[in-house]
Parts: C-alpha cells; structure tokens; sequence
C-alpha cells in the first residue's frame, strides 16, 4: 500500500529483524511541561513491550505519538522503516484500543468491529467473514447484534480488541485496556491478551501503571518516569537489575537505604550503612569512595536471623501476608521491610541479625 | 462503566432494607408533591384552564354581542375550506407558515452546526471558547420585540439595506425582493433562533467524547467520514432537538411577519391575532389556534419517537 521508503533508523530491534517502532529522540512539549523528553525506544517485529511508570510520566503520550494523535516537537518516528511525520492517524499502519474503549454508541458490535474494513473499500462478505473470525478469536460469537452499552466491561474490552485487530496493523497499541476491569477479570485478561499476541503475532505496545501487569505479559518492559526511559530490558533484568532508585522502587517493593560508599570495583561497590553495617552490592553508576547512595535491598532478599540482646535491629511489627510474614524491622533509625518464610517463628519484640546475598544488592548513585 | 455486579444478589439484597425504608419512601413521595403543589397549581390555573377555555370557544359560534354557546364543527371547517363570505383562507397560510417554519430551521441549523462544531472541538483556548460562546448568547439578552424592530431598521422601507440598494443603483434588482418579503421574515427569525440552535447543538456536542472521533481516525477513516459516520449521527439528538423547538416557535410566530414582512407574507398567527382583535371572532380564531397546536404537537411526538429510536 505504502511505496516502500528507506528506513529512518539503522537501529534494529532485538532478533535481528527489522524493528517495527523505532522513537529517536523523540521530545513532546505541552506549554511549559515537557511530557516526553528525549526518548528512544527500538520495539522489534512481534514484541510485546509494555510502557511503565506512573500517571503523568508520559507513557500514553509516547503512545499518542505512535499513534498520530499527538505531533512530537523534535526527533522521528517510524514505523516499519517509514517515517510517519505529519502522517495523520488514519494513514498509519497502527491501530489503537482505548482506555475506555471507545466504541461507537449508536453501531452495533458487529458495525463497530467492521467499521475499520467498511471504510477501507473491502466488500462486504470480506468484512463479514473477518469480523466473524475475530469475534470468534475474542471468544465473543454471539454479541454481534447488541449495543456497545448491552455488553459487560470484559465484552466491551475484546470488541474493542477485535476492532483494532481486525485492521491487521503493524503494531497495535493498548492504553491501560486493563484499567477499568475489576480484579479477577483483570488477572484473566492477562492471559487472554497474551495468548491473543501469540496468535496473531502482531507488535503489541502497552502502558500500564500496574507493574505486575508488566511483568506477567511484556517481553520487554520500559520503565518511564517524568518523560523519560529510564530503564528499558526483559522483565526479569527490570527487576533483578534496576537502572534507578526509582525503577528499583516503582518495579516490586523494595527498601532504599542511604548510605556512604567505602570501596568500588568495576561494577561493584561496599556501602556503609551506619549502624546496619557494610553491604556489598552491583551497580552500573561510575561512583567513587565517600559518595552518598541509594542502595535497594528488595524484602524477600532480606534474611532475618535471632540474635543477642544489644544487636542493631529490632522487629517492631509482624504481619502474616499469604504464604510469608511480612515484617517491619528498625534499626539504626532506618526502617526495613522483610519477607520471612512462617517457619522462622519471630515474634515481635526480637532482636535479630540481618544479612543479604551481596548479588541481590543495588547501588545507585543519584542519591 | 464496567459494573458486571449480577443482578440476583442485588435483590436479595435489597430485600431487607427496603421494610425499614418504606417510610421514607412514603414521605419523600409526599414531600415532591407538597413541593409540586405550586407549580401545579400555576400551571392549572395558567396554562390548562385557558387551554380549556380555548378548546370550549372553538366549538361556539360568534354572535353581535359575543360568542354564542352554539355547539359545532363549522369553525374546524372553516379552517380548512377558507371563509366564503370574507373571503380568507385558513389551510394555505397555515401551510405557508409551515414552510416559513421549516426554512428558518434549515437556516438556524445550516448556521448554528459549524458555529457550535467550533465552539466544541476547534477552539482550544478556553478564554476565547467562553468568548465566542458569550457573543452567541448576548442577542438572548436584549427583548424578542426588540431584535424584530433592529431587523425593521435594517430591511424594512426606507431601512439600511435598502437605501444602500438606492445608493448603488441596484434598487430594481432581484436584492429589492429581500423586502418586505418571506425572505425578510425568514432573515430575521434565522437570526433570532440560530442562538437557540447553537446552544442545543453545543451542549451535545461538548459532551460527545472526544475519544471515539479518535478512534474512527484510528481506524483509518479521514476527518470529513468521520465527521459523517461518527460526530453527525451522535450529535443527531441536539439537532432535533434544537430543530423541534425553532419549528415550533417560528411557526407560529406573528412578530416578525409584521415587522418586516409584507402585506401578502402574513402567517397563520397574524390570522389567530386578528379574529381575536379587528374581526372579532374568537371561535374561529380559537380553532385556528388549536389546529396550529396540533400541528406543533404531532412534530413534538414524532421528534421524541426519533430521539427513543436513537437511543434503543
């Protein structure tokens, strides 16, 4: 459909095909507040990749961009090797499903998940046939007569699917489609959409705030905050390996102690925390000895042993969540939260001695 | 939105709260009538009572010393077969003002859809939208009677427009028509109800969300398509709704015939104002009226009908 054009990024995604969104230095300004500043993003051919991060961080403007409903005020945007400057959304090979859906009041489902093709001049038993083929992929074969308002909120959310699916996009997008389900329906969209992804292949990008969401769906997740990446990698890495204190801190709970480094190697460093002690940890920040840190320390990495009397820390609080106790530690003025296996036996009140894998450990120097 | 709560456990639910609140119940329901007593009284006393009164003349018959209590259809006749012995006729001027009705309508809605449009999704700058949306709700400010008679110095003999027409040399043309004509009458009432249609056209229109004209582009549908496919049929309520009431109202309007149309342009209310005055035959007069009234309120029901349609 589109005469083929030069791709305006060498950047490839991973995989080693070519990438499918590629945002270079990609700056969105609204009056005085920078909403996207300076990102870039590589997202390859049938990722799935989850934009994160808090509301206001610029995630579903980055979208928006993507989309063509918003124009950036510096870098480039492709899609497919193309450049969409100044494309307006209806010529771009992305489709959108919406927060709160945005089906058509006054269509039936069946006319709005056909609405797309209609207007793209396909014949109408084409549009029938696929229309019916993906409410059958939506697990949905029977609502195609009603009214967007007769279906419930999980309906509303596979015809809104549907519709954008339907158009065979590039790249589909996905603005927080989660957020208006209840819990249970949530937790079962999850794996609806990723089997949903796995069969139709196509590059899914989703922002969400919830990071467990993130973690459960994405092949890669981007952690956004005030408008820029500050951390993009495989959900594990996001976790284990955190850019930022507050990548550490907004993916999974975790404690950040401040502390003072004593030693650096490479990529590792010795933190003193005061009276807790010295922790070794990793880090990708250049640090020198003698800085102030941010060190994380995530909960279920803290182990908790009984000590003497005269030992630093102290269990203030202990509360049984699930399967661990989640207990709340004091000590040296700092506060810590630890997750303990219910066989530990600690009661509140008992002094103990905390330790922590060395490899568990991280450092970051914007303290 | 998502409200998926079923629908059996609401009820059981409900079940033992509503004993204790049945009082309440009770006294509320009496409080909104108490509360309503005035309205309804005003509106008895009013509007159904002369209504009434009205309806009953209608049925007489007119005498040399008043309405004579001379039961009979011959006024309803009247309307439709035209006066013989004065030599009126009722059913072309109804039909005519009918016409009148529909044009201003066509006018106000022609003008008043791309102003409110405007209003509600061009104009980002909240300063400017309030603004515009002050200058198109001054002319409700200033009296009905009023804004006739500005339209009288500016189209009526001797007016504004027409000494420009003398001063240019185009005073034998097809512009001289504009006077004193249908066309005058039609120029004022579009004026004076276009207001009426922006504000029903906007109220819609503000309200529409903003997302689903997204996602019709979204899904590969230019601006003008989806202006048809999506903004028109949403905004279709306002419209007949605006389009109902300005019908209505100009219909049976008399000022604006009067003031800046011609001799031959009267409408239907003009023939009701002037059997109540300088004829003085008050039946005939009445049956006019409730034969206008019927007009008005077959266009009301089939306006309401459209708008259930839409909504089903």
């Amino acid at each position: 459909m589109k005469p083929p054009q030069e791709p305006t990024s060498g950047a490839n995604g991973a995989g080693g095909g070519r990438s499918s969104v590629a945002l270079e230095d990609v700056v969105k300004r609204f009056g005085e507040l920078t909403a996207v500043d300076h990102v870039d993003l590589t997202v390859a051919r049938g990722e799935f990749l989850t934009l994160l991060g808090p509301s206001g961080c610029g995630k579903t403007t980055t979208l928006r961009l993507i989309a063509g409903f918003e124009m950036p005020d510096e870098g480039v945007i492709g899609i497919d090797g193309v450049d969409v400057a100044g494309l307006p959304p209806y010529r771009r090979q992305v489709n959108t499903v919406f927060q709160q859906y945005a089906l058509f009041p006054h269509l039936s489902v069946e006319a709005n998940i056909g609405y797309g093709l209609r207007h793209a001049g396909v014949g109408k038993g084409e549009v029938r046939r696929r229309v019916a083929e993906m409410m059958e992929l939506m697990e949905i074969p029977d609502v195609g007569d009603r009214r967007p308002s007769q279906l419930s909120g999980g309906q509303q959310q596979r015809v809104a699917l549907a519709r954008a699916l339907v158009m065979e996009p590039a790249v589909l997008l996905l603005d927080e489609p989660l957020g208006s389900l209840d819990y249970k329906l949530r937790k079962g969209m999850q794996f609806e959409l990723k089997r949903i992804h796995r069969d139709v292949g196509t590059t899914f990008i989703y922002v969400t705030h919830d990071q467990d969401e993130a973690m459960t769906m994405s092949d890669r997740i981007a952690v956004m905050n005030a408008g820029r990446i500050e951390h993009q990698g495989m959900p594990e890495e996001v976790f284990d390996r955190p850019r930022s204190s507050f990548v550490a801190g907004f993916v999974g709970d975790t404690n950040l102690l401040e502390g003072t480094v004593t030693e650096v190697n490479g990529d590792h460093a010795r933190v003193d925390l005061g009276q807790l002690g010295v922790v070794g940890g990793g880090t990708y920040d250049n640090l020198d000895a003698g800085q102030r840190v941010k060190v994380s320390i995530r909960p279920t990495d803290v182990a908790v042993t009984a000590a003497a009397a005269g030992e630093a820390a102290m269990i203030q609080d202990a509360v049984l969540v699930g399967g661990h106790v989640e207990m709340k530690i004091v000590g040296g003025g700092e506060e810590l939260i630890a997750h303990v296996p219910r066989s530990a036996g600690l009661p509140p009140g008992q002094e103990v001695r905390l330790s922590v894998e060395s490899d568990r450990v991280r450092i970051f120097g914007d303290a | 939105m998502g409200a998926t709560a079923p629908l059996p456990s609401a009820t059981t639910a409900g079940d033992e709260p509503r004993k204790g609140g049945r009082h309440a119940e009770r006294s509320r329901r009496l409080g909104g009538v108490f509360l309503g007593i005035p309205v309804i009284g005003w509106m008895l006393i009013f509007f159904a009572v002369p209504y009434f009164l009205l309806l009953l003349q209608s049925f007489w018959e007119p005498g040399p010393f008043g309405t004579v209590h001379n039961w009979n259809l011959d006024n309803y006749k009247m309307v439709f077969t035209g006066d013989e012995l004065v030599g009126d006729t009722y059913l072309p001027t109804l039909l005519k003002s009918i016409k009148i009705g529909a044009l201003v309508t066509l006018f106000s809605t022609l003008l008043a859809f791309p102003l409110a449009y405007l209003l509600a999704f061009k104009i980002r700058n909240t300063r400017t939208r309030m603004a515009l949306y002050t200058l198109v709700i001054v002319p409700l400010w200033a009296s009905y009677l009023l804004r006739a008679y500005a339209w009288k110095v500016i189209l009526g003999q001797d007016g504004l427009f027409s000494s420009v027409l003398d001063k240019v040399g185009l005073e034998n043309t097809f512009l001289n028509d504009l006077l004193y004509s249908q066309w005058a009458v039609i120029i004022a009432m579009t004026h004076i109800f276009t207001p009426f249609m922006v504000l029903t056209i906007y109220a819609i229109l503000e309200r529409l969300p903003k997302n689903l004209i997204e996602a019709s582009k979204d899904l590969g549908v230019g601006r003008l398509r989806t202006f048809r496919n999506v903004v028109l049929p949403l905004s279709a309520p306002g419209v007949v709704a605006g389009a109902t009431f300005t019908m209505g109202l100009s219909t049976g309007d008399f000022v604006a015939p009067q003031l800046v149309g011609g001799k031959s342009d009267v409408m239907i209310a003009n023939q009701i104002y002037s059997q109540f005055g300088a004829t003085n035959n008050w039946p005939l007069g009445a049956a006019i009226a409730f034969v206008l009234l019927a007009f008005v309120a077959i266009l009301v029901a089939i306006s309401t009908l459209a708008e259930r349609r839409e909504l089903v």
